[in-house]
């Protein structure tokens, strides 16, 4: 990792920690306050959006420790996502549990189960095992379609308001301040999983397996267990967008969000704690875009255009927009964002 | 260097990028009116797996709202403002769309499938903010809060379906057996609780539990050779034109059509199930539907084909496009009443005031309006969220679909009384 | 046990039409190693084409065909060419994603050119449903089986006896060996890819004049990875075999177990025995296995 030119380290916490200027310490305070207090100039729509991204945040963070750290490729998510949202959705409204208790909850049932179909993970790599989590999350949405009495089936299920002790999440603003604590505490979970054994473990088997196994880095545990945490954060991501939509469908889990997941985190990055942030964000934000402006602008200024132009449009520019991406930047938002770093620490010597 | 050409498309990106979501940053300050008109939110799924209903529905709606603003001269002498979006049959863009409808001041919004509204109608529910849906499904307004129903749901095409079948073509003794084919998804699933609710009263045996199919079925087949062996006097298939077809097929291979009678659900009953099946495929099928078909000589249709003609030629004769069209046309009229009865200035707020006044002042004040002919007239009856509960059965002759009993009213099914009614 | 006979007919017919697409698949991965998740939209968009040929251009039917092959091939050379080339050498991860990007695109550029998004093929095949026994089976599922069979079977000698398939298994043994034989790499992969849209787009014929052009064809796209899977990634004999081997399950699971489970157990066959396959023989019945021990 680069730094600033002049930093020096004397002892080898300085060396390990995430800040180490008083700038990157300034800017990171800076952050947090900017954060919490959008919720003084947004309006609602906005806040919602905001709202929208910190959940897939937490979700794309999740997949990108089991997919970008530890290379075990996953287009199964939504399916995990799913799991935590109906065992908060459950929780909460059937047995009347608080939902504090269904997070916890919905965040180990979906690692749990995220465990369950990892298992393969062991004995296939690559594309065989994004096959097996493409089943799994046609299992997982089938059960749930079809375990009607405790799930309410096709039809769906209603979600009470999350609250802690008494105070009821109900406005967005309010919201707002949960999820974003939420996303902030994973998003840290993230970053400092990376700088442990366990995280460097991942990166060893995604770099090579094999030899990670000869060095003595069980292949079973550890594969395992970036399942268990890729999902645990998936589980905790729907329990929150189970509360925040207020009624949970299996229609909100279909395979293009797995899909979508997967391209978020290769175009923000894979296996940076940056990249999910910007992959979610652009893709979240181009969505809106697409949907809320282009779209009705395209269908109603030009009605004289045949009628499939504006409703073929918007999937035309995001797929478009993926291939470029990658055909341009395979590595990323992020890798781009660290030349662009280095490059103007250097100036005028970058090259 | 390869480098810095792309750091120039990406700084020309993002300053697109800026410019365009510049309008939003408008969006951000408090909601100010500058010329007097009237918001309305509507989306369509008009792309995705629903595109074949979305796409001409969303037609459906523009074409609608132009007809409204040019020649009616919008609601009460103000003109609409209609905000379309396309939700792709996406439920987390549905939560987002419902919330910027919210935020840029909507009077109301509606939906056109059943599955966008239970996405949105939490989030709208718990900010009352007042909804409507073309196609309902019975958990959207049981029990009833914000949202209502435009048509009646498909609980609702099964009673009147079993009533007519009941009366007009069982002419055995004790109770006919009936199978049931569901899509699986709400739409086929509330054909099922609407079955499960009456079949008793109305003496009929029910083949349970009742098969189920996808959108993408290539054949069914073996579902149909089980219901076979079961021996039914009718088959009911809620779902929509391609998965109907295929069964319609299937049945005719298998010989169990003709002999039984075929009903099918609103949600299939369209010319593009003939298209699909074939004209001698789908003969002698009986179907429910809502609102009338476009031979039929009512004076809403002629200004529905005139606009279809001229914008969109090919969404002639689609069912969806009628349907949206009605649900405009009930729009305006919900706004007019507004305007009317809570004044304009109440509206113009875009908040929680103007959106009682739209439920209490407007919606609920709903009595026998007329949308030119197109459909059952459209009335609100305090505890039942349906504004129009009328229904007509037709019968597939000759490659088309024929009218066989008018405007029929569909009892109020309350069901949340029942213990199996998901909630 | 007149079912028995019926559900056997019919599984085999619905997993011919699986195996069908399942080729295309097969045939990129076994020159190239891309996974291509683009298959579905592929089979929609020729689809697509044939009904815009056959129905909207009012081609006859000997003039249509080789259209539509010409449109597939192009239509996989300009994918290959434009999105799979620059990407050469990346890592698998970003191929996968380019063909997901390539999916959403073609999606959107359907319902452009097409909005009505469902519509119906002009009848290829006569109509008349065949009785074995007791069983029926429409004639539609029997040209299906017979044309799959024919496909195969001259793709197979294709691969086997022509020299530019020679190259192509090749390719996929060894790209580096390949290069230093002199036979260009990039050729090969564009070949694959247009073989490859050519089944999908047959493929696409035969499944729509069955059930009419739908978004449904993307998600039999999907099941036909289960074939993929149980027959070996890279094998055509495994996908003609697991190919009516599903049907049969997908068939045989649905009309007896259903009854005794859930309704819809027929839709969830197909993932349930990719799991299996992969916790027991995870590179499928035909596929090549590849040994990694310490």
């Amino acid at each position: 990792m680069s730094l600033p030119c002049g930093t020096r380290d004397y002892t080898y916490d300085t060396d390990m920690a995430i800040l180490r200027t008083k700038t990157q310490w300034g800017l990171f305070i800076g952050l947090l306050v900017f954060l919490f207090t959008l919720p003084l100039y947004l309006g609602n729509y906005w806040l919602g959006v905001a709202n929208l991204i910190g959940i897939t945040l937490i979700a794309a963070t999740g997949l990108n420790i089991l997919t970008g750290y530890c290379g075990q490729l996953s287009i199964g998510h939504a399916g995990f996502i799913a799991v935590g949202a109906y065992t908060s959705a459950i929780l909460t409204n059937r047995l009347g549990l608080p939902f504090l208790a269904g997070l916890v909850c919905a965040g180990l049932t979906a690692g749990v189960i995220g465990l369950i179909f990892g298992i393969p993970s062991v004995r296939v790599k690559g594309f065989y095992l994004a096959i097996t989590t493409i089943a799994a999350q046609f299992i997982i949405i089938w059960v749930i379609n079809h375990w009607s009495a405790l799930t309410g089936g096709f039809v769906g299920i209603k979600v009470p308001y999350a609250s802690i002790g008494g105070f009821a999440f109900i406005s967005e603003g309010s919201q707002f301040y949960l999820i974003m604590t939420i996303t902030v505490l994973c998003t840290l979970l993230a970053k400092n999983l990376a700088r442990t054994r366990v995280g460097r473990a991942f990166i060893a088997i995604r770099d090579n397996d094999l030899a990670a196994e000869v060095m003595g880095i069980s292949l079973f545990y550890y594969k395992l267990l970036a399942f268990f945490i890729g999902c645990f954060l998936a589980g905790i991501a729907g329990s929150l967008l189970a509360h925040w939509v207020g009624f949970m469908n299996a229609e909100h889990f279909r395979l293009t969000e797995s899909i979508l997941y997967v391209g978020m985190i290769i175009i923000g990055g894979l296996g940076t704690t940056l990249g999910p942030i910007l992959g979610v964000i652009f893709i979240r934000l181009l969505q809106q875009i697409l949907t809320v402006q282009v779209g009705p602008f395209l269908e109603s200024t030009f009605t004289a255009l045949p009628s499939g132009f504006a409703t073929g449009i918007a999937p035309m520019l995001f797929g478009l927009v993926i291939v470029l991406f990658l055909i341009f930047e395979p590595r990323g938002f992020a890798h781009r964002w660290t030349l662009f770093k280095a490059a103007y620490r250097l100036w005028p010597f970058s090259y | 260097m390869k480098n810095k050409r792309f750091l120039i498309v990406v700084t020309v990106i993002c300053l697109v990028l800026i410019v365009t979501a510049l309008p939003f940053a408008s969006a951000c300050t408090p909601k100010a009116k500058p010329g007097q008109e009237l918001k309305v939110g509507m989306m369509t799924p008009s792309t995705g797996p629903a595109a074949e209903k979305g796409a001409p529905g969303g037609h459906g709606v523009i074409d609608a709202m132009e007809y409204i603003n040019k020649e009616l001269g919008g609601a009460g002498g103000y003109p609409i403002k209609l905000l379309w979006r396309d939700s792709g049959y996406d439920a987390a863009k549905v939560a987002t769309i419902v919330k910027n409808f919210m935020a840029e001041g909507c009077l109301m919004f509606t939906t056109h499938a059943s599955a966008e509204m239970t996405a949105g109608m939490e989030i709208a529910n718990r900010a009352e903010f007042p909804g409507m849906a073309t196609y309902t499904s019975a958990v959207i307004y049981r029990p009833p809060q914000h949202i209502y129903g435009q048509m009646p749901d498909y609980g609702d095409d099964w009673a009147f379906f079993a009533t007519y079948y009941m009366k007009n073509i069982w002419k055995g003794s004790g109770k006919p057996k009936m199978a049931l084919h569901l899509l699986n998804n709400s739409t086929g699933y509330g054909a099922r609780d609407g079955a499960r609710a009456l079949a008793d009263k109305l003496g009929i045996e029910l083949i349970w539990p009742p098969e189920e199919h996808t959108t993408t079925t290539i054949s069914e087949m073996e579902s149909l050779t089980r219901i076979k062996t079961k021996n039914p006097d009718v088959l009911f298939i809620s779902s929509t034109p391609a998965p109907t077809a295929v069964i319609l097929k299937n049945a005719r291979d298998l010989g169990i059509y003709p002999g039984i009678t075929i009903g099918c659900a609103h949600a299939s009953f369209t010319k593009a199930l003939i298209d699909l099946a074939g004209a001698n495929v789908a003969e002698g099928v009986y179907g429910v539907f809502p609102t009338v078909s476009w031979d039929d000589n009512v004076p809403g249709i002629a200004k529905a084909a005139e606009y279809c003609k001229k914008n969109n030629p090919k969404d002639y004769g689609n069912m969806d496009y009628l349907s949206t069209w009605s649900t405009s046309l009930i729009v305006a009229e919900i706004l007019k009443l507004a305007v009317k009865n809570a004044g304009y200035d109440v509206l113009a707020k875009g908040n929680v005031e103007s959106w009682r006044a739209i439920e209490t002042q407007a919606i609920q004040k709903l009595k026998d309006f007329d949308v030119g002919g197109l459909h059952g007239p459209v009335s609100y009856t305090p505890g039942d969220n349906r504004l129009d509960k009328y229904l007509r059965l037709y019968k597939i002759s000759g490659g088309k679909i024929n009218l066989l009993v008018d405007w029929t009213e569909a009892p109020l099914i309350k069901y949340e009384e029942f213990p199996w009614f998901g909630k | 046990m007149a079912e028995l006979v019926q559900y056997l007919i019919t599984g085999i017919a619905v997993g011919m039409v699986y195996a069908l697409i399942a080729l295309g698949f097969a045939l990129i991965w076994k020159s190239s190693s891309v996974a291509n998740l683009a298959l579905g939209q592929l089979v929609l968009l020729s689809s697509w084409f044939t009904y815009g040929m056959l129905v909207q251009a009012r081609f006859p039917l000997w003039l249509s065909f080789p259209l539509v092959i010409l449109f597939a091939m192009f239509l996989g050379w300009t994918i290959e060419r434009v999105a799979l080339r620059p990407l050469i050498a990346q890592p698998i991860l970003s191929l996968i994603t380019v063909t997901l990007g390539i999916a959403y695109f073609i999606e959107g550029l359907v319902s452009f050119i097409w909005p009505w998004s469902v519509d119906a093929l002009p009848r290829l095949f006569p109509t008349e449903p065949i009785h074995i026994g007791t069983a029926v089976v429409s004639q539609e599922y029997i040209w299906v089986v017979g044309i799959s069979l024919v496909v195969f079977g001259l793709l197979s000698l294709f691969f086997r006896y022509h020299k530019m398939g020679i190259a192509m298994r090749a390719t996929a043994d060894d790209q580096l060996a390949v290069q230093a034989c002199g036979i260009p790499v990039t050729t090969i992969f564009s070949r694959s890819w247009m073989f490859a849209c050519i089944v999908a787009a047959i493929g696409g014929i035969l499944i729509s004049s069955i059930g009419g052009i739908t978004y449904g064809l993307v998600e039999t796209g999907l099941k036909a990875f289960s074939v993929v899977i149980l027959g070996g990634l890279d094998s055509f004999l495994g996908c003609i075999i697991a190919g009516p081997i599903i049907g049969l399950c997908e068939s045989l699971g649905g009309g007896f177990l259903t009854p005794f489970l859930w309704a819809g157990v027929k839709d969830i066959i197909p993932f349930v025995i990719i799991i299996i396959v992969m916790v027991i023989k995870p590179y499928g019945l035909f596929g090549e296995v590849r040994i990694e021990r310490i």
